[in-house]
């Protein structure tokens, strides 16, 4: 399980919202299991951004030392999927990492519908679903 | 002592700390020290076979070493190293978003019997069932190979198969295809199959094409699907479907079979080897026989469809360990399995580090097969059975050199030719007399073609080759002469 809380959610979402109509993507970080900041980050991938997303690892490193600076870990990523629904593609779990959560936004003409959680595997083959509670 | 940052995540798996001093000449003596002091973090750093995972990327300072010396990278005292996960990911295409919006496959209580053996395997149950149920396989070619994975691959319940293949049943493919029957002779193959697999198993989607696989239409074929196997007998197809997959990013299940020898491996797995590989380049054409010229066990591509049908059933189910990097050699005089190392070569054109070919080629180029290939044998020294029938009647003076196996020669001949087998001739050329006219044949055109060559490079001047072979005279001429 994840929660989430409502000012980190907020930014979550009115991130991805004005991503839309690309993939917009961040991370999440708090303790124990509770998100208490989002970190949007740029998507930096140089082909078409409606249906991908990459992350700068010098971006992720520097949320993550940002976190560790203030006693807090990262504790999973974030992204959005355009006018789709919201669950682990096969993309999405062939670029995975199983130290996180990941949080997928359906973001519907430019609103959000709804979201969902995942916890991948190591060998990036299944992703379960986890609870997700947020605001 | 180098200085290892742990990302936060993983720090519960290193005591909770934030970094660690090791010491090491290279990245990959620091992280082997790095997860023998810290063994939970080894699972997160690298898989069972010891290489780093795909999603860990590692820095020295500011530099990735992947653009460095990957994991001989070597570290200085004053150096950090940073471990960093590599993230990306993406909404779906369009076939694969339909296909999630569609209500997660279950089984029925008559499915459930069916696959009752496999749901009592821990290592299958349920969970593997639905994964076979909802698991795309693309099978090229319904042949020889084809066949035992077809049936078996229908009734292990995977659920949809597509086949390419634009072959009808003859009577020469029943001593092995057993997926097609007597009564199938003259009909397509792909009708064929998909009957006797819908018979095994009603829940399978059979997805048929009639087609050629082509570098025009491969990826579109292959797209849907979440791995190929290649059931195919030339070089062009087997380069195409390799190149294929590997653009696709899907496994390419491989098997090949010759007389009494087979091969199997899987190649395009991620970190894995591909076809291209093993082998850079095709070799000359006509140099390799087909399985029509050489001959084949009928046995055997049973034995090797089966082991490539156990691989995509592994690969589905992700359990065991894939045959990825290692080329399984069968024996079947010897009764013997060997086995070969076959690493992915970081130079290798579309596998490799730097791929130079990003789109699929001309592949029956690149093997230098001619494009019109009937045409290239149909030379102006080409004589008609029918001709060639009309010189032993009007008792013309000529010889008839048959170039083909003694063991063939006793299936069937022509009574007034001469058997030299190609492979003889350069070293009895002396019983052949230079003044008279030489018709060369074989079982189709091809070899004798070469013979003719062969002659002609001797001196022999008054040469033709018999079109279409025996097979050829069987038809036009003399049909009690049996065809094989």
């Amino acid at each position: 399980m994840i929660r989430i809380e409502r000012e980190a959610w907020e930014r979550m979402v009115a991130h991805a919202e004005q991503c839309f109509p690309k993939e917009g993507c961040g991370v999440m970080v708090g303790t124990a299991g509770a998100v208490s900041r989002a970190v949007a980050l740029p998507n930096v991938y140089d082909g078409p951004q409606e249906d991908f997303f990459v992350m700068d690892p010098k971006d992720l490193n520097r949320v993550d030392e940002e976190a560790r600076r203030d006693g807090l870990e990262v504790l999973g990523i974030y992204h959005s999927h355009p006018d789709c629904d919201a669950y682990f593609s096969k993309r999405d779990l062939e670029h995975s990492c199983p130290w996180f959560s990941y949080v997928v936004l359906s973001i519907k003409s430019g609103r959000l519908d709804h979201a969902n959680s995942y916890r991948p595997d190591f060998d990036q083959t299944v992703a379960n679903k986890e609870e997700l509670v947020y605001g | 002592m180098a200085k290892i940052l742990i990302p936060t995540p993983l720090r519960q798996f290193a005591g909770k700390v934030d970094s660690v001093e090791i010491s090491g000449g290279t990245v990959g003596e620091l992280l082997a020290s790095l997860t023998t002091q810290h063994p939970e973090l080894k699972r997160h750093l690298f898989t069972d076979e010891g290489k780093l995972r795909s999603f860990v990327n590692v820095y020295v300072n500011d530099e990735d070493i992947r653009y460095l010396n990957k994991t001989a990278t070597p570290v200085a005292a004053s150096d950090t190293v940073s471990i960093v996960p590599s993230i990306a990911g993406g909404s779906p295409a369009v076939a694969e978003a339909s296909a999630a919006a569609a209500p997660a496959a279950t089984l029925n209580k008559d499915e459930i019997l069916r696959y009752s053996r496999h749901l009592i395997l821990p290592e299958v149950g349920m969970e593997g069932q639905l994964k076979l149920k909802q698991a795309k396989v693309a099978l090229i070619g319904a042949g020889g190979l084809g066949a035992p994975l077809g049936l078996y691959l229908a009734a292990a319940g995977v659920g949809r198969i597509g086949i390419v293949d634009f072959d009808v049943v003859d009577f020469t493919n029943l001593q092995r295809q057993v997926i097609h029957g007597t009564k199938d002779v003259g009909k397509k193959k792909l009708d064929s199959a998909a009957e006797s697999m819908l018979d095994i198993n009603p829940y399978l989607q059979v997805d048929k094409f009639e087609t050629a696989l082509s570098s025009e239409n491969a990826l579109e074929i292959l797209k849907d699907y979440d791995m190929v196997i290649d059931g195919t007998d030339n070089f062009p197809t087997r380069y195409l479907v390799n190149d294929a997959c590997v653009l696709l990013g899907i496994p390419n299940v491989y098997g090949s079979i010759f007389r009494f020898e087979g091969q199997a491996t899987v190649f395009a797995y991620e970190g894995g080897p591909c076809y291209r590989c093993l082998y850079p380049e095709p070799p000359p054409p006509g140099l390799v026989p087909s399985c029509a010229e050489g001959g084949v066990l009928g046995i055997l591509p049973g034995t090797v469809g089966l082991i490539q049908a156990t691989e995509a059933v592994k690969l589905i189910l992700g359990i065991g360990e894939p045959l990825v990097g290692r080329l399984l050699l069968f024996d079947a005089l010897g009764m013997r399995f060997r086995e070969l190392k076959l690493r992915r070569n970081p130079e290798c054109p579309i596998c490799g580090d730097h791929p130079t070919i990003t789109k699929l080629i001309d592949y029956q180029e690149f093997c230098g097969v001619p494009k019109h290939q009937p045409e290239a044998v149909a030379t102006s020294g080409d004589i008609d059975p029918v001709e060639v029938k009309a010189l032993i009647d009007n008792k013309t003076p000529f010889t008839l050199l048959d170039v083909r196996e003694p063991h063939e020669y006793q299936i069937c001949n022509i009574p007034a030719a001469k058997l030299i087998p190609l492979g003889d001739l350069p070293k009895r050329l002396n019983e052949l007399n230079p003044d008279d006219l030489i018709v060369a044949h074989c079982k189709s055109g091809v070899r004798s073609a070469k013979a003719i060559d062969l002659l002609r490079q001797s001196g022999f001047t008054k040469l033709r080759n018999m079109k279409g072979g025996i097979l050829a005279w069987s038809d036009k001429v003399d049909a009690s002469v049996p065809k094989y």
